[in-house]
């Protein structure tokens, strides 16, 4: 028992791991998995310029030193941790948006199926383009699997449920780690959420577009 | 103007309203429905107290008068929280006028039914207790007056304690459940009030401690409902961000800096 006047119980036994692996998880989805994202979608995008861009980065991609090292820490083992304590999260949370359907409401709840429903098109858009292709997609394999209606529109939604996940999670995440404080700096928080969100989706949407019709609007940079 | 006479009914209007009963917390819950004489300005309180003063149901059942609590009558004690028409608020302040009938009274769900629309809300005092919100005075010897604190400091803190423990917040919040033992908005925003105090934040870092611990801040998940329906305007989120910023700033630079 300490003797100070001004002495509070301790409660350094306090368990802080769930507060670590919450932040961490909040953390995650931004750095690495949400930089994969935009990544991803840059070096896809090339599909926009012409196929043999788009294989040339696919080329490049494919060949990067120590990849599958650089592939399991920053891309499968994050994806994974944040998938788990993402479930892990939503059995402890009780929605209510029909009860209060208030925006924000509506997104908590959002942001537990669109990571669900991302979570599932990852594990087959990896088993599709990566297992199936033998790690060599291209532009052909892409393509056919794209001209497949059921595949296109699965990607749309595949497209959609991560854009939004990562915009809502990013407002989420400003929010969580303290950086977003005043209603203020909330409300510009989530137009910047929502910025990330359209702007992926429209992005993703036209590499779908690009790969499933052939459509390069951008080949006349490489005419010159 | 008013034409009725306080339970007189004389202009036929009614209020049909229908309560969620449980006399005895053995037994489930049953509803029982009551047409009131209606009244100008009247208030879900004034239902209760009407149904005390006839307890007859609307098909003319003799019944008990309904259990509820209330003290203050003007949204500044808290006691009267309760659902409805399916929303947590202070029966005080809400006017039968305003509500789609037949109006829709239940207690709380997210703490125990101590009988009909009475809940017991202790375990937010506990909470407030685990994670610290008091400033501890007493001692062996005068510690002398505390620092002063500014006129600026005193507006920006004040409407942080008007919290009146009502508990709407907890209700409404998705992540306060059985399966959690997250103490909710009300509880962090205390915090964030008496890391604020002066002589409270000579206790920061213990209050940081229990915050970041079991049923603390990070069990927040930002659905942001609490500061929607907090009868006295309390900006919860931004003081669950700001004790999640303190937090953050604890955890990654406390072992580091001291
Ligand atoms: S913060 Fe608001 S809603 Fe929550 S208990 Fe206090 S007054 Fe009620
Ligand atoms: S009776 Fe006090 S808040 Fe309603």
């Amino acid at each position: 028992m300490s003797t100070h006047p001004l002495t509070m119980s301790a409660s350094k036994t306090d368990d802080q791991s769930a507060f670590f692996w919450r932040k961490l998880h909040s953390l995650s989805g931004i750095v690495p998995v949400g930089v994969f994202l935009a990544e991803h979608f840059w070096s896809n995008s090339y599909v926009l310029v012409s196929p043999e861009k788009y294989d040339a980065v696919g080329q490049e991609l494919q060949t990067l030193p120590f990849r599958p090292i650089i592939e399991a820490a920053g891309i499968w083992l994050p994806i994974l941790f944040h998938a788990g304590y993402g479930f892990y999260i939503w059995g402890k949370g009780k929605s209510n948006a029909f009860a209060y359907p208030w925006m924000h409401n509506w997104m908590y709840t959002l942001q537990r199926w669109s990571g669900l429903i991302a979570f599932l098109f990852i594990g087959w858009h990896v088993y599709t383009a990566r297992f199936l292709t033998g790690g060599r997609s291209n532009f052909v394999t892409v393509h056919d699997d794209l001209s497949n209606n059921l595949y296109a529109a699965f990607y749309l939604v595949g497209v959609l449920a991560a854009s939004f996940h990562l915009g809502n999670g990013i407002w989420n995440f400003l929010c969580k780690w303290g950086l977003a404080a005043t209603t203020r700096a909330q409300r510009a928080a989530a137009y910047l959420g929502a910025a990330v969100a359209v702007s992926f989706t429209l992005a993703g949407i036209l590499i779908v577009y690009s790969a499933r019709y052939n459509f390069h609007p951008f080949a006349r940079y490489i005419q010159q | 103007m008013d034409t009725a006479a306080p339970g007189g009914g004389n202009s036929g209007r009614k209020v049909v309203v229908r309560v969620k009963r449980r006399p005895d917390t053995r037994e489930e819950p049953r509803w029982e429905e009551f047409a009131l004489d209606w009244r100008p300005h009247m208030n879900i309180i004034i239902c209760l107290r009407d149904i005390a003063e006839r307890p007859v149901t609307r098909d003319g059942h003799a019944t008990t008068p309904v259990s509820y609590e209330a003290s203050c009558l003007e949204e500044v004690c808290g006691a009267c929280a309760m659902l409805i028409n399916g929303v947590s608020r202070q029966a005080c302040s809400t006017l039968v006028d305003s509500l789609e009938q037949p109006i829709r009274i239940e207690p709380l769900t997210k703490f125990p039914v101590v009988r009909d629309l009475v809940v017991d809300r202790s375990i937010m005092f506990e909470n407030l207790k685990r994670m610290k919100c008091w400033v501890p005075l007493d001692g062996t010897y005068d510690l002398g007056p505390g620092p002063r604190i500014s006129p600026e400091v005193q507006e920006k803190y004040y409407p942080l304690a008007r919290c009146i423990t009502c508990g709407n917040c907890l209700e409404v919040c998705p992540q306060v459940n059985e399966n959690s033992d997250f103490v909710g908005a009300a509880i962090l925003s205390q915090v964030r009030l008496f890391n604020a105090h002066p002589t409270g934040a000579m206790h920061m870092k213990e209050r940081l401690a229990a915050v970041m611990g079991p049923g603390g801040v990070a069990d927040c998940a930002n659905a942001q409902n609490c500061v929607e329906v907090c009868p006295k305007q309390i900006p919860l989120t931004e003081s669950i961000a700001e004790v999640n910023r303190q937090a953050i700033r604890e955890a990654v630079f406390g072992w580091l800096l001291g």
